[in-house]
């Protein structure tokens, strides 16, 4: 299976210099929606790698998908803090709020 | 369970005596099981926080030698050296049993390359560049242990959320209805035993009148 990587175009050069195949350039949000959907429907990707801020960005909905799917399982990485729905699910779950 | 379903027999109570004991085994097997997930769950919670810290630290190293390199080599070349990269890592997952719930163990391939490995010439291009290259193949590295960890902690979540709602099912619905239930038998049989005996002696004191 491969990565695959989504976000601005600065944001994925360098994942291709590491040599990902898989990485799209999304100029707007329209795109980046389309892209996501494409690999969500992709059955040899196996990680999604995405920018938080475009993260963010996306409707609520589509956010809730990417956080619980598991395969392709979503990895965001940027400044802002992440991990936020997992405190969420942990609280939910465990009923303790474990995370930091 | 209403109670006007149950029927105050004998067999009736036999059943739901054997249904009582088979709830309390299974609710103890499940707390069991509850615990053991949540346990399994406290070591992965700490990798997860590890690793997040560490993919944040590597994304931002990354971030900084793409700008460098972005400077140094220009945005055209820098292009060209990373659409001449050839060798495509891969992960491959294999299913891996955690408590009765199946995680993907990710193992990666071909992330590290060496120098030149990477297909792009090594005369046109500056160190900065391969350090670039390092920095994300060490990001790409973190990736895939987060996404697996991730993954794990996801499931581990929906399994221990799944379990205790039976837990609790079991603990405050399935068990105290058939301890009432159980209870409004016997009381109606004793009833029944009374009735039956009182019936008996009034049939004696009319026979011997």
């Amino acid at each position: 299976m491969e990565i695959a990587v989504i976000g601005g175009g600065e944001f994925v050069i360098g994942f291709r210099l590491a040599g990902i195949r898989k990485i799209f350039a999304a100029e707007n949000e329209e795109q980046l929606r389309a892209y996501i959907n494409q690999v969500l429907e992709d059955p040899n990707v196996g990680i999604l790698v995405m920018d938080n801020r475009d993260m963010q960005r996306l409707p609520v909905r589509l956010q809730r998908t990417l956080e619980n799917s598991i395969r392709p399982t979503v990895i965001t990485i940027g400044e802002e803090e992440g991990g936020i729905s997992m405190r969420e699910r942990i609280k939910r779950s465990v009923g303790v709020d474990l995370w930091k | 369970m209403a109670m006007q379903d149950i029927k105050p027999t004998r067999s009736e109570l036999i059943n739901i005596k054997r249904k009582i004991k088979l709830s309390e085994r299974g609710y103890n097997i499940l707390k069991m099981k509850r615990d053991g997930l949540i346990l399994e769950f406290f070591g992965v919670l700490d990798e997860a926080k590890n690793t997040r810290g560490e993919l944040q630290k590597k994304y931002q190293l990354a971030k900084e030698m793409i700008a460098l390199s972005n400077t140094i080599e220009g945005t055209i070349s820098l292009k060209a050296a990373a659409f001449s990269v050839k060798e495509t890592p891969e992960i491959s997952v294999k299913p891996k049993n955690v408590m009765g719930v199946v995680v993907p163990e990710i193992t990666s391939k071909k992330v590290r390359k060496q120098l030149l490995e990477r297909g792009y010439g090594l005369l046109g291009t500056s160190p900065v560049l391969d350090e670039t290259a390092n920095a994300y193949e060490s990001l790409v590295d973190s990736v895939v242990r987060s996404a697996e960890i991730e993954t794990t902690m996801k499931k581990l979540l929906d399994e221990i959320e799944s379990t205790k709602r039976r837990v609790n099912a079991l603990e405050y619905r399935v068990i105290p209805e058939l301890t009432e239930a159980r209870d409004f038998i016997k009381m109606r049989l004793d009833e029944m035993e009374r009735e039956e005996l009182f019936r008996l002696k009034k049939i004696k004191a009319r026979t011997a009148a």
